[in-house]
């Protein structure tokens, strides 16, 4: 219990942190709605590409360094596809390119190297990344793609009776949130409902036990990667049909890396929870701390969103390595 | 209980009755392979009348014995009923039961057919068929590990049924005319009792006795076919054979039997029994586990759970009897219905139960009140084997911790100047199976069955029972002292696991204290208090100290009784040892052993009567394998205050 | 022993003239012993002796440099553990390797994976096909759950049941896979003695009723002589003795190699 302490007191001064704004009147409520609700949209594609890590960590000890590399070359596939065809059948014939992708990264990457030492692996995931990048501009192409929802992107008042002047919600962005909550429950689902999910876990428990009883590791790694690159896929359409596709997309990946050190590398449930923390702290901080610190100290401002989710993860490091939801590490004598 | 049973004087008749007017309803439901199976009334009873027409092939007359060895089964419950149809006698016998502990109940009833439920029963039974030559057919429920077993005696339950059904379809008339020659006063079943010396006596209880009393308690209830009982206890014991065939039969309710002994719980918070039935140890073991996992849960929650059950013990047990409650306690009590009570109820598989009773011991008060307190109606009830259990229930409203309520309608209770309780009541056994000797020191001939139990009606008609008449003496003036009354007060501190009572012929009471390990174990733990074992922590004065205080509290409550006033607990030493049965000081039912351990320690009850402050004892033990040896201690000897019976309001 | 309910057969696997070294330690030198099927087999030896190298070697984890592994007549090299399970070989671990992440239910149903047959799309839609499969593998594992006594604990995350009952658990899940061979890898180990009888008990009558043809391995003597048809014995990685436990106790090589070390 008294080692929770750290935790129970840095989450504390998070819950203080996030209320302040509201408590000192420094916002008004409406507006700070606003921002809570920007960031908790922001939150959810963090959490979408945490996920794909988590997944595939669990599953096969991997750390995929191509995580990034693989939402980008999906958005870029889906773009392009959709240039050609109705959305949904490019957003079909994505997922085929997607499962096919993890296909080849077992055969080519993984098989070869599996006993090899983790790092062995990461590298090589490292090199998937570059190479995804380029090979899918090579692909693709280099320009800066639309994907078109279908969704007006014109934002609408609601709440109007409740906050003054009403809150702007964007319908995309409610529409996203939607999917990415119905594509969290069908994973779910998947996972504890299914005969192959329940193979999964038993993958990500112990190998040789899963192996001993008949599971093929190899197809479950398969399996893994193209989940991962299922939710790849549609991290990528929803960021691509705010921002449009482009290179910046496979940064996500940087911002993914402090969520699931927060949340904890072999925990879907850390992966959901840390996205929305950092999606909510970084908005936040860029809004409220922004401000304060350029009156205080006199300060630029600005770029709070670019260091604020690495700082807050180096804080979770320091005082609970595992992350919020990560299993302590215990070595098996 | 809409139907009228006129007539219907046998549970034959019953089971033939309900098949038609609620066939489709369950009867009987078990959990198997993870599923609950559903009996219908119709199906019971074509089981039964198939497995009696089995029975009948084989041979069973009218007259005849069937032995049931095993656990509540639907196809046990069967075959009782099967028995019962062909006139003949059904034994329920105890499951755990060693194999020896068998022979004399199959020799003395002189057995020929048994049902045993499983492997493990057969191998008993197969292992005492030298000593019973009588047994000649055994069938088994469960084949399981079976196919091996070549002896001439064995056969399959499926096989007796099938060839049961075949004989019923070429004479679907087979039965009924052995059904109708069944009449009330034809024996039902026989139970054993285990006698603390000596060989067990087979009670004999005929069909109205059982229905009879078993129609009382429904009646008093309103028990209906929408009730539901969990069948958990051996079904060889009356207290839950009464409950899961007797009054089943009379109000058409559903059993269920649970999977396996251990998933009683699991099985109880799905099927969501309406009537229940657990002897006092059973709720101790249940409140001892809500206990430990409230310990292990976080602060908030056990914060909650202190603060919800305090309020509970305040003024559940009012909210429960309908007495008056101010405003702002029962709105809290509803909340805390909603955050605790509830769920814990919920936990205990006790969320439908509208009568749950206690007996067969002393419940200890404190246990009582929590049931009580969050909700459950639980009652206390006092019978035994040979009134067909029901003679006095506390009626819903007039529930008290210390006694057990008044008489059931049909029964009378009467005293004799000892003060054992008599009682005359249509549930009376019929006799001992033969051992008229010992039939005619129970019943008189006016047909009042002495209970052996000393207690007294107090002011509103209730039964009290304090002790064994046996049991019960007097001190050197004549005050009255009730050594077993006196224990259970002090054992239901959780502090005390075994109290002995000295007092006999004697000045003044004296006790001997055993410390529950675990209990003050953990409480010198939380004071820092170092101890080496039972013998060292049993030594320490504090100890002592915490003892006292609960013996004191036992004296306070006895001075408020005018028949016990007298009796109080003047001094008391706390075991250098533990005693257990091996060392012959318990019974293997955990019962003390008072005369053994006052012979055994003479010394010490001398020195506690006489005054001495120290006494040095050497004893000798048995260990776990068979060694012995000498474990030697100084005890110390304490005295405990009086109190006068004036001055018990301010001690309390 | 004298009742059993599968009287015993052929030879079902043959281990035949296996080395194993990692770098330059040899594990095991030119063992080679046969299982017939239904039987009781025990390696048994000291610690060190191989035993566990022996077992890894026919579940398909170690892949010797010399021999040859005969399982149902066909031989195999380089099998993995996956294949050797679809073969119909399962086995149980020493050190318990049980999906913790999960309740001892699923855990079974674990053991029943490589006989589903339904694609993941009904599986994920649990329609049809898949869902009567997954009752019918349902029933198969409540049938083991009731055989080994565990239905108390189904709902149970294993990592909270007590060490003997994820014994059980493990042996279990094994069971599920509906082996002709099942290996347990010391099955008593770090038990108390009533939770090696039970264990004695499950053993025998696995064998009995499911006419499984089971190796053990243990180091426990006592045990193994009450179970056992035939014991192999191992020292150094050799074979020291093969035969009854009657045979096996009055060999003086067994009993130089097990009075050197105390026991």
């Amino acid at each position: 219990m008294a080692r929770n302490w750290p935790v129970v007191l840095l989450c504390a001064a998070l819950l203080v942190g996030l209320a302040l704004p509201l408590a000192t009147g420094a916002s008004p409520p409406g507006f700070y709605v606003e921002v809570l609700l920007g960031g908790l949209m922001t939150g959810v594609l963090y959490s979408l590409v945490a996920m794909g890590f988590a997944l595939i960590f669990k599953a096969s000890g991997v750390f995929n360094f191509a995580q990034g590399a693989m939402v980008l070359f999906a958005a870029l596939a889906v773009a392009r596809l959709a240039e050609r065809m109705p959305l949904w059948a490019a957003i079909l014939l994505g997922i085929v390119v997607m499962i096919a992708l993890a296909f080849v990264i077992e055969r080519v990457v993984l098989r070869p190297l599996v006993n090899q030492e983790g790092i062995a692996l990461f590298m090589a995931t490292l090199g998937v990344t570059f190479f995804l990048d380029g090979f899918g501009q090579t692909v693709w192409g280099s320009d800066i793609y639309k994907i078109d929802l279908g969704i007006a992107k014109e934002p609408v008042m609601v709440l109007q009776g409740l906050f003054q002047g009403g809150i702007l919600i964007n319908k995309e962005d409610v529409a996203a949130a939607l999917v990415a909550v119905a594509l969290v429950a069908v994973l779910a689902l998947f996972f504890q409902k299914t005969a192959t999910g329940r193979a999964l876990r038993a993958v990500a428990d112990d190998h040789q036990a899963a192996q001993s009883i008949g599971i093929p590791l190899n197809r479950m790694w398969v399996i893994v990667w193209s989940v991962a690159g299922i939710v790849a896929l549609v991290a990528g359409v929803i960021w691509g049909s705010r921002l449009g596709v482009q290179f910046s997309v496979s940064l996500v990946a940087l911002k993914a890396l402090p969520v699931v050190i927060l949340g904890g590398l072999t925990s879907v449930t850390g992966a959901i929870v840390g996205g929305l923390i950092i999606g909510v702290g970084e908005k936040m901080a860029e809004v409220f701390l922004g401000p304060v610190l350029v009156k205080t100290f006199d300060l630029a401002g600005g770029g709070i969103e670019n260091w604020f989710a690495y700082v807050l993860a180096l804080l979770f490091l320091l005082v609970r390595p595992q992350g919020l939801f990560g299993e302590k590490h215990i070595d098996r004598v | 209980m809409a139907d009228s049973l006129a007539g219907l004087d046998t549970f034959p008749k019953l089971l033939a009755h309900h098949a038609k007017a609620r066939g489709a309803l369950p009867a009987l439901r078990e959990k198997s392979l993870g599923i609950w199976q559903t009996w219908s009334w119709k199906r019971f009873a074509d089981e039964a009348r198939a497995f009696a027409c089995g029975l009948a092939a084989a041979g069973f007359k009218r007259g005849d014995h069937l032995a049931i060895v095993g656990d509540n089964r639907p196809r046990l419950y069967a075959a009782m009923c099967a028995a019962q149809c062909l006139g003949g006698i059904p034994v329920p016998m105890y499951q755990d039961a060693a194999a020896a502990e068998m022979a004399f109940p199959i020799q003395n009833a002189g057995v020929e057919f048994a049902l045993a439920e499983d492997q493990e029963q057969v191998d008993k039974l197969l292992e005492i068929l030298p000593q019973c030559p009588a047994l000649k057919r055994i069938y088994y429920d469960d084949p399981r590990g079976m196919r091996h077993y070549k002896q001439p005696q064995l056969a399959p339950y499926d096989t007796l049924l099938e060839q049961g059904r075949a004989a019923l379809a070429r004479d679907p008339a087979l039965l009924e005319t052995e059904i109708a020659k069944g009449s009330g006063s034809d024996t039902a079943a026989m139970f054993f009792t285990s006698g603390t010396t000596g060989n067990p006596k087979g009670v004999v209880l005929t069909h109205h006795a059982l229905i009879d009393r078993a129609a009382a308690a429904a009646e008093l209830e309103g028990l209906s076919d929408r009730d539901i009982v969990i069948a958990y206890l051996p079904p060889a014991w009356i207290g839950q054979n009464i409950f899961s065939y007797a009054q089943s039969f009379v109000t058409g309710y559903c059993i269920c039997c649970p999977e396996s002994a251990e998933t009683v719980m699991t099985d109880m918070r799905e099927i969501g029994p309406t009537y229940y039935f657990a002897p006092p140890r059973v709720l101790e073991a249940l409140l001892t586990q809500v206990s430990i996992r409230m310990e292990d849960a976080g602060a908030i929650k056990r914060g909650l759970y202190r603060y919800f059950m305090a309020l509970a013990q305040r003024v559940g047990g009012a909210i429960l009897d309908g007495r008056p409650v101010g405003a702002a306690d029962r709105l809290l009590y509803r909340l805390g219905d909603l955050l605790v009570y509830g769920p814990l109820r919920n936990v205990l598989g006790m969320s439908r139960v509208r009568v749950a009773y206690t007996a067969g011991e002393a419940i200890g008060p404190d246990l009582f009140k929590f049931y009580r307190s969050i909700g459950i109606n639980l009652k206390q009830l006092y019978g035994s084997t040979e009134t067909s259990v029901f003679v006095c229930i506390q009626p819903n409203g007039q529930v008290r911790a210390d006694t057990v309520g008044p008489a059931v309608k049909g029964v009378e209770l009467k005293f004799t100047p000892q003060r054992e309780l008599l009682i005359r009541s249509p549930g009376l056994f019929k006799e001992y199976y033969k051992n008229p000797q010992a039939t005619l020191e129970a019943k008189d001939p006016e047909g009042w069955f002495h209970t052996g139990d000393a207690g007294y009606l107090d002011q509103e008609g209730h039964l009290k029972i304090i002790d064994r008449v046996k049991d019960v003496g007097t001190l050197a003036d004549g005050t009255l002292f009730a050594p077993k009354y006196l224990e259970n007060k002090l054992k239901f501190f959780p502090y005390v696991k075994e109290a002995v009572m000295f007092g006999h012929g004697r000045d003044r009471v004296c006790a001997f204290v055993n410390i529950d390990m675990e209990a003050v174990g953990s409480w010198a733990e939380k004071r820092n208090l170092p101890y080496s074992g039972y013998t060292d922590l049993a030594s320490r004065d504090e100890v002592f100290e915490l003892v006292r205080e609960c013996v004191e509290k036992v004296n306070a409550d006895l001075a408020a009784e005018p028949e016990l006033a007298g009796s109080q607990i003047s001094r008391f030493l706390i075991l250098h040892k533990e005693l257990d049965a091996d060392d012959g000081e318990l019974t293997r039912t955990r019962k003390v052993r008072r005369g053994a351990i006052g012979d055994k320690y003479r010394e010490l009850v001398e020195a506690l009567h006489d005054g001495r402050q120290v006494v040095h004892v050497e004893t000798q033990v048995r260990y776990e394998d068979g060694r012995t040896g000498l474990t030697s201690a100084d005890l110390k000897l304490r005295d405990a205050k009086i109190f006068s019976p004036a001055g018990a309001k301010k001690a309390a | 022993m004298s009742q059993r309910g599968n009287p015993i057969g052929e030879v079902i696997l043959s281990v035949e003239g296996v080395s194993l070294a990692f770098g330059g330690v040899r594990a095991l030198t030119d063992v080679s012993f046969e299982v017939r099927e239904h039987e009781v087999r025990a390696i048994i030896g000291p610690n060190g002796a191989g035993k566990s190298s022996m077992l890894n070697v026919i579940n398909g984890v170690y892949h010797p440099q010399q021999g040859t592994i005969r399982f149902l007549g066909q031989t195999y090299h380089d099998m993995d553990p996956h294949e050797t399970a679809l073969a119909g070989i399962a086995r149980t671990f020493q050190n318990l390797a049980l999906f913790k992440g999960m309740s001892v239910l699923e855990n079974i149903l674990t053991g029943r994976n490589l006989r589903m047959r339904a694609n993941l799309l009904l599986q994920a839609l649990r329609a049809g096909p898949a869902l009567r499969e997954e009752i019918e593998h349902r029933e198969r594992v409540e049938h083991i759950i009731d055989f080994l006594e565990i239905q108390p604990w189904r709902k149970t995350p294993v990592g909270r049941l007590p060490y003997g009952l994820q014994k059980r658990v493990d042996l279990a899940r094994a069971l599920a896979m509906e082996p002709r061979v099942l290996l347990l890898d010391e099955p008593m180990a770090g038990m108390n003695l009533e939770e090696k009888q039970d264990m004695c008990r499950f053993i025998l009558d696995v064998n009995d009723h499911f006419g499984t043809t089971i190796v053990l391995i243990e180091h426990d003597m006592g045990v193994v002589m009450d179970i056992s048809d035939r014991v192999v014995v191992l020292d150094y990685g050799k074979k020291i003795g093969d035969g009854t436990p009657h045979e096996v106790r009055a060999s003086q090589a067994v009993i130089d190699a097990y009075l050197g070390v105390s026991h």
